[in-house]
């Protein structure tokens, strides 16, 4: 979560990895709990946070019930987290449901956020996979911003590609905002953005060079503050050589776009021993250990720990 | 060229300076086409990615292409993996220049296969079947189209070996025209 909890190599101690992306449907759940095993397989103390408010199914793809606790007793109660988390069918890795009966996204606090990830570090977890919901509400968004990690999950549609580029520059601009209003600037992003047609500004981007160009200072923050901000891109369901290019294509387009670095971490192939799996109740990661689904669940997860990319080669 | 002006084309290109020959061309493609034209990546985007800002990026493609290439030419070896990986890095030893004086068909083949780029892959880049390529390297003028078209297919080919598209043109139509006309 800090970054003076880095260390060198593979997993880092108490990484949060987030999974968030607009669009519902993208299989943004099915990854976490792939990637959450594939951690906790290699031998990393992992929790499963699931924060898909009201839609919680984290569970279902652990092949378990619904746990009893939720992240509600947290909230409403203070129950401690330890007694949250319930084991999974997979060594290191346990689950947290998010399964808020009387929560609402508004009801939560982002204090109250922070404190269940404070909590979260205490549990000795070295990775820690959360599974937003979708859609780009601001409590998501915050969320999503605490993390180490913060992933996108999209499939090759135009309307998923429409809905991710949105949740990432909400992101990005809600970033911006609270940096601005950490240094005492808070309505400034907002004021000029709302004027953003006398400023002749059609983007964020603009926006952004907009302020660095008249208020330097504030470019050095804004520099210094999004120096460590990087969106991870996953290309799920893909059929086809073109849907990897597509991959590719969204990465470019939100780089020269935004200006920020984007990684290309992975494409998971559309694969109908997924749904099977979930049918049969198992995690996937065990059941289908040797699928070719599995295996790029598996590359996604080098790529994400080590920085590294998909590689394009033709099909274009 | 400077580092940090190699870097920056680099940047354009989305590539890691460790990038190989192939890599630089793939990356060219694959840019041209995503910014030449309205495609599902763009579309979304619409108003906040207007047309002059696309025409700007594919410029700044074109021309970060256009600079490397050069760079190729006049200041690095011409290896597969064209690029140090630090500026420090050494100079791989020279390697005898690959530009032949006349771009025949075996010349052609001969670029290519230093280049580590194989037929298949030209062929996916710029949509031409791989048989007119072979023909194309071995001289089979017979079985080669008209003048004309063939005039824009060898400088596509020339495109991605990295050499000047009108001057193999103009050699090879030449062997092309003597051969017709005996």
């Amino acid at each position: 979560m800090q970054e003076e909890q880095k260390k060198k190599g593979g997993a880092k101690e108490g990484e949060i990895w987030a999974f968030g992306g607009g669009k519902g449907g993208t299989g943004k759940t099915f990854i976490a709990s792939c990637v959450g095993t594939s951690l906790a397989k290699r031998g990393s103390q992992t929790v499963l946070v699931d924060m898909d408010i009201g839609g919680a199914n984290l569970h279902s793809f652990m092949g378990l019930n619904r746990p009893q606790k939720s992240l509600t007793n947290f909230f409403e109660v203070g129950i401690p987290l330890s007694d949250l988390a319930v084991r999974t069918e997979v060594e290191n890795l346990t689950l947290i449901t998010g399964d808020i009966h009387s929560l609402t996204s508004d009801t939560i606090k982002f204090t109250q956020t922070l404190k269940l990830f404070r909590q979260l570090m205490k549990l000795n977890a070295q990775n820690v996979v959360i599974d937003l919901g979708a859609g780009s509400h601001l409590n998501t968004l915050d969320t999503f911003l605490v993390a180490d990690k913060m992933i996108v999950v999209l499939v090759p549609e135009m309307i998923a590609v429409e809905n991710m580029y949105h949740f990432v520059k909400n992101t990005l601009f809600r970033k911006v905002k609270k940096t601005l209003k950490d240094y005492g600037f808070r309505e400034i992003a907002q004021h000029v953005w709302d004027r953003r047609q006398s400023y002749g500004i059609k983007n964020l981007k603009e926006l952004m060079d907009y302020l660095k160009e008249s208020f330097p200072y504030l470019g050095t923050i804004l520099d210094q503050e999004l120096a460590g901000f990087k969106i991870s891109i996953v290309m799920n369901m893909v059929r086809t050589d073109q849907d990897i290019i597509l991959g590719a294509s969204v990465k470019s387009v939100l780089m020269k776009y935004l200006g920020i670095p984007i990684q290309f971490a992975g494409i998971i192939e559309h694969n109908d021993a997924v749904w099977k799996s979930v049918r049969e109740q198992k995690p996937f990661m065990l059941n289908y250990l040797s699928s070719s689904c599995a295996k790029s669940i598996e590359v996604l997860v080098d790529n994400l720990m080590q920085g590294t990319e998909v590689a394009i080669t033709g099909g274009f | 060229m400077p580092w940090e002006e190699l870097k920056r084309y680099f940047d354009i290109l989305e590539l890691n300076p460790s990038a190989s020959l192939r890599d630089v061309q793939n990356a060219y493609w694959r840019l041209k086409k995503l910014y030449a034209e309205e495609s599902v990546a763009l579309v979304p985007l619409a108003d906040e990615f207007p047309e002059k800002m696309r025409k700007k990026v594919l410029r700044q493609v074109e021309d970060a292409y256009a600079r490397l290439q050069a760079a190729l030419k006049s200041e690095l070896p011409k290896s597969i993996s064209i690029f140090p990986a630090e500026p420090s890095a050494e100079k791989a030893p020279e390697e005898k220049p690959i530009e032949p004086t006349t771009f025949s068909g075996p010349a052609l083949r001969e670029v290519r296969e230093r280049l580590g780029i194989r037929l298949d892959d030209i062929s996916k880049l710029i949509k031409l079947r791989v048989e007119l390529l072979k023909n194309i390297e071995e001289e089979k003028f017979d079985a080669l189209p008209e003048a004309g078209y063939l005039k824009g297919q060898l400088k596509s080919l020339a495109g991605c070996l990295l050499l000047n598209p009108d001057k193999v043109a103009e050699d090879y139509l030449k062997r092309y025209q003597e051969r017709k006309s005996k």
